[in-house]
């Protein structure tokens, strides 16, 4: 588990990171989201042992941050947003160079060098040097070299960013597989499609956290549900109905269909409905939508 | 130390596959440690017949009865100088070259994320600088005294190296001057962002050699063993300081937040 206390970071006058608390269990995956600047880097890297908090505490695997760096660090698998490699050296070479320093047995180092190059489809260019490689190829050793050491919890600093659809996917399912390793997964992501369908727990942060909740929770804490009508009709005959309900917002017609937003619709839903049918509507759908996690986003961080 | 060494063994080989380092050094070794005094051994004659600078030899040392002697035994002492740059410029080619390309290709960070310390890290840098440098100042010190003696026994029958400058200068100056070296390298290659810039930096430290090889040709003075020990003290006095001020820049917050990364 993950226990992070009122952590800050101040850089000068420049306060990164505000006031920041959150718990994550094993095995989970807990979404980090936050537009540039909003403290996810500086987090992690309090949180890696890389560099010191201002204030506050944090506790990983039972033992405070602080005192256990180096114990910290050997459980840890990082991916930095920009991870480098050796260009001058092989693929393998740079896997046998990282993987040395977590205190592997050699026959262990060397099975799991095998097993994740073979994974991400790189075994068989091994030895090339990575100068070589391409920018997604080169993402995918960073990934393996992240796990090589088989690390009790991962930093994922956008995973999937450069990788073709194939190997995105590829990731993706192997992120989700973590849980049932019980890896805990920190996941640092701008695809809030790929945040959305992965974690367990999102956190949302602008310096100081904004909502941390599960998706389900925070679609369901959403001001506001969408609502749409679908018609055997062209809809725009029955937009008028609709305006003349003041607790319709948003209202958007498209030809068969009517979109519109609205609080507590469980009340004034029965009444929509039977003034449509009364005009002789014909109602093919009547679904309420739920909010995406980008419009929840959207909505938390612009207010 | 397992760590340092794994960091030592991995950066000597991308040392010797560099050209750009390896062979300004090897020119210079062998300009100096045989074509020079080679030369100079064989062309002693024409040294001797200038009475400015025989009588100036001959003033210094007194107690050869030699003058062919007493001017080898005074450009040998030129060439002692010219021995410690090696371990001035290996450092600061080397040095400043490894940390700016960390940082080019973003690799230190995944680096200071594993379990490694930042002084076993540090260490490993170190060893890749000043490795290299004392072997190949012993090797120059070896193929200078081979070169000497044999070309010096021909002429004078007798041998002329080494002497007990000539150890101290191998044995202590050199390594001394390699650490300090390595130290200021270090520091200067944390402020830069591109590794001309770190070099063309750690090319200037070692102006005070230059400085030194100068006022020795010039005459001002004439290195002693006394000299030569009271030098390894006082430079062994500031590497303590400079050791320090490198772990402060050295440390992973510097590292990430204050040096200048692409």
């Amino acid at each position: 588990m993950i226990q992070v206390e009122n952590l800050s970071k101040k850089f000068g006058n420049i306060l990164a990171v505000d006031n920041v608390s959150f718990e994550i269990k094993d095995g989970s995956i807990f979404g980090f989201l936050g537009p540039n600047g909003a403290g996810k880097t500086t987090t992690i890297r309090m949180l890696s042992t890389l560099i010191k908090p201002t204030s506050g505490n944090v506790i990983i695997d039972g033992r405070e941050l602080s005192k256990n760096g180096e114990y910290i660090r050997s459980i840890l698998g990082i991916l930095t947003e920009t991870p480098g490699m050796y260009e001058k050296i092989s693929a393998i070479e740079n896997l046998k160079f990282f993987s040395g320093f977590y205190g592997l047995q050699e026959k262990k180092r060397k099975q799991n060098i095998e097993k994740y190059l073979k994974l991400f489809d790189l075994w068989d260019r091994r030895d090339d040097l990575v100068s070589i490689y391409s920018k997604g190829m080169k993402q995918k050793l960073a990934i393996a070299r992240t796990l090589i050491h088989e690390p009790k919890i991962l930093y994922l600093d956008e995973p999937t960013a450069a990788l073709d659809p194939e190997s995105a996917f590829m990731v993706r399912n192997f992120i989700e597989n973590q849980k049932n390793e019980k890896t805990t997964v920190f996941l640092c992501t701008h695809n809030l499609e790929e945040a959305s369908n992965l974690s367990d727990v999102v956190c949302i942060i602008k310096n100081r956290i904004i909502k941390i909740s599960t998706l389900d929770d925070l679609q369901r804490s959403k001001k506001g549900k969408k609502i749409e009508i679908v018609f055997n009709q062209p809809a725009v005959r029955y937009a008028g109905i609709l305006r003349d309900f003041t607790e319709i917002i948003d209202l958007e017609v498209k030809e068969d269909k009517i979109n519109f937003s609205m609080e507590n619709p469980e009340k004034i839903n029965p009444v929509i409905i039977k003034k449509l049918v009364d005009s002789g509507a014909e109602i093919v759908y009547f679904n309420e939508i739920k909010a995406s996690l980008e419009e929840i986003y959207l909505d938390l961080i612009r207010s | 130390m397992k760590n340092a060494l794994k960091i030592f063994k991995k950066e000597i080989k991308e040392v010797l596959k560099n050209r750009a380092i390896w062979l300004p050094i090897l020119a210079v070794s062998i300009m100096f440690s045989v074509i020079f005094p080679g030369i100079i051994t064989f062309t002693l004659d024409s040294f001797t017949k200038d009475p400015d600078t025989a009588s100036f030899v001959a003033r210094i040392f007194l107690n050869t009865g030699n003058l062919q002697v007493a001017m080898m035994q005074f450009i040998i002492k030129q060439f002692m100088i010219f021995l410690l740059l090696i371990p001035a410029m290996l450092p600061s080619l080397i040095a400043p070259a490894s940390i700016v390309l960390e940082k080019e290709s973003n690799t230190l960070e995944p680096l200071i994320a594993t379990p490694i310390k930042t002084s076993e890290l540090l260490l490993g840098k170190t060893l890749t600088s000043m490795i290299p440098s004392f072997t190949i100042t012993l090797i120059n010190f070896v193929m200078i005294t081979i070169v000497i003696d044999v070309l010096g026994y021909m002429k004078f029958k007798m041998l002329l190296l080494p002497t007990i400058e000539w150890f101290v200068v191998t044995f202590l100056l050199s390594p001394i001057l390699s650490f300090i070296i390595t130290m200021i390298s270090i520091i200067i290659s944390s402020k830069s962002t591109d590794i001309r810039s770190a070099q063309g930096l750690g090319a200037a430290v070692i102006f005070p050699i230059y400085a030194i090889i100068g006022a020795q040709i010039g005459g001002l003075f004439l290195l002693n063993v006394r000299y030569l020990l009271l030098g390894c003290l006082v430079l062994a006095l500031v590497c303590p300081l400079v050791l320090r001020l490198a772990i402060r820049v050295f440390d992973r917050e510097n590292i990430l937040t204050k040096w200048k990364m692409k």
